[in-house]
């Protein structure tokens, strides 16, 4: 019985997409056509233990499927009072409808996430237990991203009018795209403790071969399966004995899977055949690149000239900043590593980049080979923070540890260039002092609760970007401006200040305020024109408000004791004391304009009967009621983008006692 | 994980049928990505042994010719159960015989 059963699932992997493909040419809908799949799938859990295994499963359940799809539709054209015969199909499906169905799974309408599931699920057969295993997320969020992607294909009405195979072949962008990134994630997994998930990496590859023989003509087809097949042929190779990975110009070459490289070129030359004369596409270009890796037989050998090359056609085609900091690799190679260097410091400032962990590792490896170590380390330690991947952290942060002796017996060989060295370096200290990452855990310990919440965000930032092990003394001001920048290049100016006011205090406390020396912050747009520190351009502000700010700022007075004001208290001599220069003065008649009685400072409306204030800040002439702080505060910025509590800090830097 | 499959000569003749079924399950085995190598061996071959510093080449055939490896396919599956189940396919279409079925161990 579970013989049997082992055979059914096993088949089921092997035809389901056949069968789900040739059922979608019949009821036009993925999430039926699967169904009436597994319900042929049940009838043979029940029939094979009795009737033994057929000698063509496949062949056995297409047919019982394609029955159930007949009867479905009649069902259903019963239902619409219609009577139309099933659409004639013939028994067996062809390629075409396989490659349908990946069309269909691949489509743009899904996003990537749904791509990737649903191609796994209809077109290798893998159950959603297995696909949540090789993304290492739970099952019910595999199941409900299928059944999302299954009813907006069915709402989008995509299954209907399908493309013919010479049109559909022009269309395979959107399939490559998601068997690379399968591929890609089984590769070099972005998560998780393995370098490596190479179910994930199988299925790529058996669905990439599969599409190389339903779209023989496409050079793309073949250029995809290239890479992948000389990819995996390196599998055996990228990780040592500890599961850490090893670089490619360090992989023992003997290990690469010779068959694998060989069905690689073979692939190569096919899609030379199919691409005849035309130019290179993407996949084509960077299976080249991998068959110039494969062709070494040293890593001596390698011809990074041609590679070099080959990234520059690639980065024409697909500008990206990952394609450009590969180049940037093969150049280091090519033409040394400061030429390399020169272009990965173009992409630093890409904010596309800025948790990309290899960025900072292609540059740590660059100034290590430059002998600029101290700053090797940094890059490299960053890295280390950047990356999901367990192993690949714990390798970088082992290169280094690694790195530290030279640096540390003799800090003049470790900094040859003085002026990029850190501080700490320079002292000999190296590695020595408190780490960003464990300072940072003691500073937000030490605070309450929302301000260690608002800090815990823009510092954790900035513990990813400059690496959670760095020393403190390992940083220096430009470093951390550079990061800030990086890191958040579209902040506005409120956000971007109260970022640097965290890390401001952060530095403080640490004891190292020099690193907060470079960060600038920004000017709010409101009072844009005028620089902190000045008084705000005053014209056009409306009365009342230029008569509170120059009372205000004339009589040194708190704001509160100015708003108390009363008409009768300014030339009375028992009033409150608030005094005033000349400017003021100028402008009280006018603000008084014949009144005799009541607060000097008035809102602009009346109150309403219920909320009526005490008599005294009532005005016995216009009933109109004193000007709270809050409004004044309110209205005043409104008008010039500032407070009148700014006034104070002004009136300090001008030498004026606050009284 | 890669399993190789060893087939024994057959005592019946390869028939037009045969040939044409053999030739779409390779086929099939190949597109759908599995098939990673196939060949026929020539049964006669050669053994060579050793004992202590000796080694000795004789020219086969060796064995009774239905023990004999007639031919070898190289396939990448999923699981044991897939390799069974080709391995089950394939004895349906060449008929009455024996194969062999090895994991390579990677």
């Amino acid at each position: 019985m579970s013989e049997v059963r082992a055979a059914v699932g096993v088949v089921w992997k092997r035809e389901s997409a056949r069968i789900v493909a040739a059922l979608l040419r019949m009821v036009r809908d993925v999430g039926l056509a699967e169904e009436l799949a597994q319900d042929a799938l049940v009838a043979a859990m029940e029939q094979w233990p009795v009737d033994g295994i057929p000698d063509n499963p496949g062949a056995w359940l297409t047919t019982i499927a394609r029955r159930k799809a007949v009867d479905h539709l009649r069902r259903s054209s019963r239902f619409d009072g219609t009577d139309v015969e099933p659409p004639d199909v013939p028994e067996q499906s062809s390629g075409d409808d396989v490659l349908r169905l990946m069309f269909i799974s691949c489509h743009p309408v899904l996003d990537r996430d749904a791509r990737a599931a649903l191609t796994l699920r209809v077109v290798a057969g893998l159950s959603p237990a297995e696909i949540a295993r090789a993304f290492l997320v739970g099952e019910p969020v595999i199941a409900q991203r299928i059944a999302t992607a299954k009813r907006t294909l069915a709402e989008s009405g995509v299954a209907y009018g399908l493309p013919g195979g010479a049109e559909l072949s022009g269309r395979l962008a959107s399939v490559l795209e998601v068997v690379y990134l399968v591929f890609n994630e089984g590769y070099s997994a972005t998560s998780g403790d393995d370098l490596m998930r190479p179910g994930l990496c199988l299925e790529a590859l058996r669905l990439g071969r599969l599409l190389a023989e339903l779209a023989p003509d496409d050079p793309e087809v073949h250029g995809l399966v290239a890479l992948m097949e000389i990819q995996q042929s390196r599998s055996a190779a990228r990780t040592g004995p500890g599961g850490e990975p090893v670089q490619l110009h360090e992989q023992n070459r003997g290990r690469w899977d010779r068959l694998l490289i060989n069905r690689g070129f073979a692939a190569m030359l096919r899609a030379r055949a199919a691409g005849a004369g035309a130019a290179p596409g993407p996949y084509v270009l960077q299976a080249a690149i991998a068959v110039c890796h494969a062709q070494a037989r040293t890593s001596q050998e390698t011809d990074w000239v041609r590679i070099a090359a080959l990234y520059a056609a690639l980065e024409r085609l697909v500008p990206t900043p990952v394609v450009r900091l590969n180049r940037a690799v093969a150049v280091g190679f090519a033409a040394g590593p400061e030429a390399g260097l020169a272009l990965v410091d173009a992409l630093r400032a890409d904010p596309v980049l800025r948790d990309y962990h290899l960025l900072p590792g292609v540059r740590g490896d660059l100034l290590l080979r430059l002998g600029r170590v101290a700053e090797a380390r940094l890059e490299l330690e960053r890295a280390a923070s950047l990356t999901r991947n367990a192993a690949e952290r714990d390798f970088l942060r082992a290169r280094v540890d690694a790195t530290v002796v030279p640096g540390e017996v003799t800090p003049a060989t470790a900094a040859p260039s003085a002026s990029t060295a850190p501080a700490g370096a320079a002292t000999g200290s190296a590695g020595a002092g408190p780490l960003l990452g464990a300072a940072a855990d003691e500073f937000l310990a030490g605070l309450g609760g929302a301000t260690a919440l608002a800090y815990r965000k823009t510092l954790g930032r900035m513990r990813r970007a400059l690496g959670e092990r760095t020393p403190l003394s390992a940083l220096d001001a430009a470093g951390v401006a550079a990061a800030v920048a990086a890191t958040w290049p579209d902040a506005a100016p409120r956000g971007w200040n109260r970022h640097l006011a965290a890390l401001r205090s952060f530095t403080a406390w640490a004891g190292v305020p020099r690193l907060a020396d470079d960060l600038k912050n920004r000017s709010v747009p409101e009072r844009s024109g005028s620089e902190p520190g000045e008084p705000p351009d005053l014209d056009g502000v409306g009365l009342r408000e230029r008569t509170l700010w120059l009372m205000v700022q004339e009589s040194g007075a708190p704001i509160g004791a100015v708003l108390a004001l009363n008409v009768e208290d300014l030339d009375g001599p028992g009033g409150p004391g608030v005094t005033w220069g000349e400017r003021t003065a100028a402008l009280i008649p006018e603000l008084i304009a014949g009144r005799t009685r009541g607060p000097l400072f008035l809102s602009d409306r009346r109150p309403a009967p219920a909320r009526r204030p005490p008599p005294a800040d009532l005005c016995p002439e216009t009933g109109r009621r004193r000007l709270s702080y809050e409004r004044a505060e309110y209205l005043f910025k409104r008008a010039t983008g500032r407070t009148l509590r700014s006034l104070r800090g002004l009136r300090e830097a001008a030498g004026i006692p606050q009284r | 994980m890669r399993y190789l499959m060893l087939s024994k000569t057959q005592n019946n003749q390869p028939d037009e049928k045969l040939f044409a079924e053999m030739a779409a399950f390779i086929e099939e085995m190949t597109a759908s990505g599995v098939l990673l190598a196939t060949g026929g061996l020539d049964p006669a071959g050669f053994k060579i042994a050793s004992s202590g510093d000796d080694v000795t080449v004789t020219d086969g055939p060796f064995t009774e010719a239905k023990e004999a490896i007639g031919g070898f396919a190289l396939v990448e599956v999923r699981s044991r159960e897939e390799a069974e189940e080709l391995g089950r396919r394939f004895r349906k279409i060449v008929g009455d015989g024996e194969s062999l079925i090895h994991q390579v161990y990677s």
